[in-house]
């Protein structure tokens, strides 16, 4: 039993304050360029001499770490997996398992934390929930970690992900949050169509909003007393209804709306942060939006019913077209219309818009945090080495995701003759398997399973969705905003302004959408979002952008 | 010494007792009976909409259409969840926690109660301060992790039963009750030769059933349905109640939180997983509940009156 006793407390706090009080000092010096990182000559126990990027990990010593463990209900965890027998093998490492219910986890995730009592390895931490230990030092700065784990480098520099990491940053210049990577930004979200109505009215999947709009209209001239489009993604408002559709529709306008709301947008041209809900392109796309409403092409209940509502319409024939994603495609849009007699749906690659065929988006991910205790820990350098070739290498990834070559899959992903072996089963792959990979074998599980390639990525997917990926693929990658890191202070006053400014945004957003006010007042809302103290917001943001670019530039 | 009789029962005068029911009580009655009746009907129909839609099949309730009877009769989760060894495990925790959280919930309540029902206990009101500062102020939520943690209780069922042992509400229902007891027939026993314990264990207990059976029922059914400790000091699965493991299912079905395609199983989970739940989890305390339901009311009255 781990008990702190009260000198402990009191030695990490102070700690924890020598820690604060470096970090201030060390302004414009949080250089973590990592060579002349920090002394670890006592920590190197277990750990391999020489490691490098592509290299099998293999600690030198048994060795046995502790880890948040995520117990998802869907494959509840189970201690004698194969995924935990085949990593022991591999690596001479044991997982010591806290096991934390799916439904609770961060809860009992930041009580350990701040109860001085996390396990080493917390992985499944989203962004920006790490931001909340920072100050306390309860969490390593993993960025003066980074020379210790050469696939994390390699694979930063080879997919060109530096401008993606830099948005992690604090004002230190350190971030703390070891992130999922991605080869390329993954969409999902996009339209679900009812084909064989299209197929009946003659017309052929939209390739562009505009071509969506001809589409509806033709649907209407058929079905004159129903609304062919309603939408659902609307409760709770975020921040404003049909947060799936303003969310890819925005993206195609380059704005930030829905699901992506997003309270400064870079412009690129100005070099600085605008206020998204008043830039001309948010105008447009809620001009967009309210010609389809005008027209009676969208269902105007679509920014407040609830998601049933929505899929009982889509179920009854009611409606032709309404939001999805992969999963909500396969398990809700297709089953709901089982009953419909030729009826037939597909997710379509999502619309272009003004801002062309491209696509925005972090490719980073939810990751790991590392318990600041580790820094005491004489496996310390043993321990990163593992988390990078757990996480970060291709054998690692592959390892975790598909498990291991002759026993659960065979082929390999680089030449597209992977396959799941015959007895096992993964979501919509080899659905006749009798052994599901996550249930029985611990593979596939999302607190080890984080990014990598999109061919990685494209092996768990279905024909259809691969189909759909692969048109996404083919669009360009838009860059990521610069850095803007608030201080804790700017943080807490922003957090303010956004309060009244969302709720603005969000009414109006349906007001003008609906056509309940004139786009003639779209100067007053402008006013209005001034009131709220937009300006102040946009240059706080301006502000910790610019002081970035000074000190770590 | 004062003696306590029971007034004598005079026989009454005039008309008989027994007699027709007049016109205006038996409209009174029927009035009666038919709000009862539905506000019966009221209370019953969420249980058995309940009951239906764990044994109907996803379909049917994806599209609102069961209603008192199951349609398309289906086990798949009642199957799912009770063919899975962790529910048992989960199931006998529950049994555990609850057995023994309330037998030391009543224990403790019980004393507690008793001592501050004493109006000539020097620093009552200090005692009855301590309890009620409780009920407005707490460490909160960290702190307690670090006391619980501090004191090596973590990973056991000690963790679960002893930081919410006495509950103050539950203790002035009790202190009340006690106090409503006639102080004669203490000092009758006191005279006759007892000690205070004789006195609690052999005159007032016996007294006080229905108070100990109240207790009895709020305490094992707040054991029953709480989750939160076990799952902030719980660190493995075997240790969980199966409340943390019906709510973590309910998440896991309802929250999305699988990626890809799912089951027709899942599928099936998630539509009537809720419903599953309820039942399963209010099944035991539902048998209970007759049995102690007789003394309830007299149990909480008695508490609430003071002379």
């Amino acid at each position: 039993m781990y008990n702190l006793s009260r000198r402990q407390v009191l030695s990490g706090a102070g700690a924890g304050a020598a820690a604060l009080a470096l970090a201030a000092c060390g302004d414009g010096g949080g250089d973590d360029n990592s060579t002349k990182g920090p002394d670890l000559s006592a920590n190197r126990e277990g750990a391999m001499d020489k490691y490098a990027a592509g290299d099998q990990f293999k600690a030198t010593q048994p060795l046995s770490f502790s880890i948040m463990m995520l117990s998802n209900a869907a494959y509840p965890y189970k201690a004698d997996w194969l995924f935990f027998q085949e990593l022991t093998k591999r690596t001479n490492v044991t997982l010591q398992a806290t096991v934390v219910p799916g439904s609770d986890y961060n809860q009992k995730r930041s009580v350990m934390v701040s109860g001085g009592n996390a396990p080493m390895i917390i992985p499944k931490t989203y962004r920006p929930d790490e931001e909340q230990y920072i100050a306390s030092g309860a969490i390593l700065p993993v960025s003066d970690y980074t020379s210790l784990m050469p696939n994390f480098t390699d694979q930063v520099k080879k997919w060109k992900l530096e401008g993606d990491i830099d948005t992690m940053r604090q004002d230190d210049g350190k971030f703390y949050l070891l992130p999922g990577l991605h080869e390329d930004v993954w969409k999902d979200y996009s339209l679900a169509i009812r084909t064989d109505i299209l197929q009946k009215l003659n017309l052929t999947i939209p390739k562009t909003w505009d071509d969506l709009l001809t589409v509806l209209r033709a649907m209407k001239a058929a079905y004159p007393d129903q609304y062919p489009f309603s939408d659902r993604w609307s409760v709770p408002p975020q921040p404003a209804g049909a947060n799936a559709l303003l969310s890819i529709l925005g993206e195609a306008y380059g704005t930030w709306a829905g699901f992506s709301w997003n309270h400064t947008t870079w412009d690129p041209k100005a070099g600085k942060f605008v206020y998204t809900g008043a830039m001309d392109e948010y105008k447009k796309m809620l001009q967009y939006v309210n010609t389809m409403v005008s027209e009676k092409l969208l269902d105007p209940e679509s920014f407040t019913q609830t998601d049933d509502n929505a899929r009982q319409k889509f179920a009854s024939g009611k409606s032709f077209v309404i939001s999805c994603n992969a999963q909500t495609l396969a398990n809700e849009c297709r089953p709901d219309i089982a009953k419909i007699p030729g009826a037939t749906v597909v997710k379509i690659p999502v619309p272009i818009g003004p801002i062309g065929s491209a696509k925005t988006g972090t490719r980073l991910e939810s990751g790991l945090m590392i318990s600041s205790k580790a820094k005491d820990s004489k496996n310390l350098v043993a321990m990163m080495q593992f988390v990078d070739w757990l996480f970060y290498s291709d054998a690692g990834k592959m390892f975790a995701k598909w498990g291991v070559q002759g026993t659960t899959y065979t082929g390999s992903i680089d030449d597209g003759s992977f396959k799941l072996a015959s007895d096992v089963k993964f979501a919509g792959l080899n659905p006749t398997g009798t052994k599901n990979i996550q249930v029985e074998y611990g593979f596939f599980n999302g607190v080890f399973v984080y990014g990598g390639s999109t061919k990685l990525l494209n092996s768990q997917f279905p024909a259809e969705e691969k189909q759909f990926q692969d048109a996404m693929t083919a669009r360009k990658t838009l860059p990521v905003p610069p850095p803007h890191p608030l201080d804790a202070d700017e943080r807490e006053q922003a957090t303010l302004w956004e309060a009244g400014l969302k709720d603005t945004v969000a009414q109006q957003t349906v007001k003008f959408s609906l056509g309940q006010r004139p786009f003639g007042e779209w100067d007053s809302y402008v006013s209005e979002l001034k009131a709220k103290n937009m300006q102040q917001e946009v240059d706080t943001v301006n502000k910790s952008y610019e002081r970035y670019k000074k000190n770590h530039g | 010494m004062v003696t306590v009789d029971a007034p004598p029962i005079q026989p009454r005068a005039g008309r008989p007792r027994t007699r027709r029911p007049s016109q205006g009580s038996r409209t009174f009655n029927a009035v009666n009976a038919v709000i009862l009746t539905a506000v019966v009907v009221l209370t019953l129909y969420p249980f058995v909409n309940i009951l239906a839609r764990s044994f109907s099949e996803e379909h049917y309730i994806r599209s609102g259409q069961v209603n008192l009877l199951p349609k398309g009769f289906n086990l798949t989760t009642y199957r799912t969840v009770l063919s899975d060894s962790t529910f048992w495990t989960n199931y006998g925790n529950t049994v555990l926690y609850t057995v023994v959280g309330t037998l030391i919930s009543l224990v403790l309540t019980t004393c507690y109660a008793y001592v501050l029902s004493k109006k000539h206990l020097r620093g009552r009101t200090l005692l009855v301060g301590i309890a009620v500062f409780t009920l407005f102020f707490n460490g909160g939520i960290i702190p307690n992790y670090v006391l619980v943690s501090g004191l090596g209780l973590r990973n056991s069922l000690w963790a679960i039963v002893l930081p919410n042992a006495v509950s103050v509400f539950n203790l002035l229902v009790m202190k009340a009750f006690f106090e409503s007891l006639p102080a004669e027939l203490e000092e009758a026993a006191a005279v006759d030769g007892m000690g205070t314990y004789g006195i609690l264990l052999r005159v007032v207990l016996p007294l006080s059933k229905a108070i100990i059976a109240t207790m009895v029922l709020f305490y094992a059914v707040a054991y029953w349905n709480s989750w939160f400790s076990a799952f902030l000091y719980m660190d493995n699965t075997s240790l969980f109640p199966v409340t943390v493991y019906l709510r973590n299912l309910i998440a896991g079905a309802t929250g999305g939180t699988n990626e890809g395609m799912a089951s027709d199983t899942q599928l099936q989970i998630a539509a009537n997983i809720k419903a599953v739940t309820v039942v399963l989890t209010v099944l035991p305390i539902l048998l209970v509940y007759p049995f102690i339901q007789r003394y309830f009311v007299t149990g909480i009255l008695l508490g609430a009156v003071k002379e």
